[in-house]
């Protein structure tokens, strides 16, 4: 049995035996709100590592199209540093700076190049948000 | 878990003490019906009948008493005191509020900061269950408390908020200062609970620096004007609650939230009670707005920042330990159901 798989059954034994053997309002909902919380876990640790292959090579795949885009148009220093920044940690911290950079670059682009940047990036948040809300909703 | 959650049957003798102090003139005080009608979200609230005599007449008085957990949810950003302060200012207004009688800081009377306010009669269907959505549409069908609903948010749009003296709230600037206000204090919000980097919020949250609209109007703003946040009786509003979250600004903060699909389950009517084009109609005569439906939509894509804060802090009470509702931990999860709208909104 895996941990996710684990983390199902006892959210099953608390929604299905513990919940309903408890007569007080307050400590039922607990009781069936900590069974979601475990099948939403669950859930998520058995998508955990195919989730993590898809997110790295999209990652590669982002930071490369962004570097050549980079390379075909004047762009603010910062940009160009930000992206580098975020090519070498690949994190969520970097990626939401190259998204502050990029809003913070706009003036300095052309509407045309700024919207194809954040249209790029938008395509990695897209593919990631799909593959979180098929366990959190 | 916080220090302010005796059980009620605790608490009676020291509300009824408490009264009785309030109510010099008073003897033979009896509390009736005491019972708590909300647990963990929000501020505690308890709502009884007090009985007594004065002068040898027997009085009635209904009272709802709120009491601040220490915990609450958006805690900093509204207590109690300004609630009451508040409905204060509200009370000679035609908003139907409920009357507000005492705060109090003194955590020696009740063990927490408190208001004690009226008990107006009514009830609060809560929109998310199938009786409550059961209720609604059977109102709905009636036609008398959609056109209530209407008039209530116009009745709050048009009030004199300066004659009743609700200044305090923070008056914004001309241009975009409401909305510069708006997105500092839930960024404000996010960053007390500190969350994980989401790339979607931090896109959500430039798009919305670069898109602020200017405010033409200044009004009192509710901040969450929908069914379950309204008392109802006989067919009509009988009183506005929740003030945790008014401000002064846009009067369409107002209307995108009761025009946002997060306010009606699967039903076409919006807050699951009023069809669309009557609420337009009845809304613009009654306040003499246009509703900018464009300015609306800005709005949404605010609420759904704010929404990402509401449940990062929720979530962040009870990672921190400050709150031991499970309920609390489930908000975790609504985080990325919310940025998956917020990307939509955005267009992507």
């Amino acid at each position: 049995m895996t941990e996710g798989d684990l983390l199902q059954r006892i959210a099953q034994t608390l929604k299905q035996d513990i919940g309903p053997a408890v007569e007080a309002e307050y400590p039922k909902t607990q009781a069936f709100m900590a069974g979601v919380v475990l099948q939403k876990l669950g859930q998520q640790l058995a998508l955990a590592p195919q989730h993590q292959r898809d997110q790295a090579a999209e990652l590669t795949a982002l930071i490369v199209e962004l570097n050549d885009q980079l390379q075909t148009i004047e762009a603010p220093e910062d940009l160009r540093r930000t992206l580098a920044e975020f090519a070498q940690r690949r994190d969520q911290v970097t990626l939401c700076s190259l998204i502050e950079a990029l809003y913070g670059a706009r003036a300095a682009l052309s509407a045309v190049n700024f919207a194809r940047l954040l249209g790029r990036i938008r395509e990695t948040l897209r593919a990631d948000i799909n593959r979180r809300v098929a366990y959190a909703s | 878990m916080n220090k302010a959650t005796d059980d009620t049957a605790a608490l009676e003798p020291r509300i009824h003490d408490y009264l009785k102090h309030r109510l010099p003139q008073a003897s033979n005080l009896e509390l009736r019906d005491v019972q708590r009608i909300a647990v963990g979200w929000s501020h505690e609230t308890w709502l009884f009948d007090l009985h007594y005599s004065e002068e040898g007449e027997p009085k009635h008085l209904g009272l709802c008493l709120r009491r601040d957990p220490g915990n609450a949810l958006l805690r900093h950003l509204s207590d109690l005191e300004q609630q009451f302060r508040v409905l204060k200012c509200l009370e000679q207004t035609p908003l139907p509020t409920p009357k507000p009688y005492w705060f109090e800081h003194d955590v020696a009377i009740l063990g927490a900061p408190f208001l004690v306010m009226e008990k107006v009669p009514g009830a609060c269907p809560s929109p998310w269950g199938r009786e409550g959505r059961a209720f609604y549409a059977a109102a709905a069908t009636r036609g008398q408390l959609p056109a209530s609903f209407t008039a209530t948010l116009a009745t709050l749009h048009t009030l004199d908020w300066r004659a009743a003296g609700l200044d305090f709230l923070g008056v914004p600037a001309p241009g975009t200062d409401f909305v510069r206000r708006e997105i500092a204090k839930w960024r404000e919000l996010i960053a007390l609970s500190t969350p994980k980097p989401e790339p979607i919020l931090t896109d959500l949250i430039c798009w919305l620096e670069d898109n602020m609209p200017a405010t033409e109007r200044v009004t009192l703003v509710h901040g969450a004007y929908r069914t379950g946040n309204l008392l109802i009786h006989d067919d009509r509003i009988s009183a506005v609650l929740d003030w945790e979250l008014q401000v002064l600004g846009d009067p369409m903060y107002d209307v995108a939230y009761v025009l946002s699909d997060l306010n009606r389950e699967g039903t076409p009517l919006l807050s699951n009670l009023v069809e669309r084009d009557v609420f337009f109609r009845t809304y613009e005569a009654a306040t003499g707005f246009v509703i900018d439906e464009a300015r609306c939509r800005y709005y949404n894509a605010l609420y759904a920042m704010r929404s990402v804060a509401f449940w990062m802090s929720a979530s962040g009470l009870y990672a921190s330990g400050r709150s031991n509702d499970i309920r609390l931990a489930r908000t975790a999860w609504s985080v990325p159901v919310v940025l998956e709208r917020a990307a939509r909104d955005l267009g992507y």
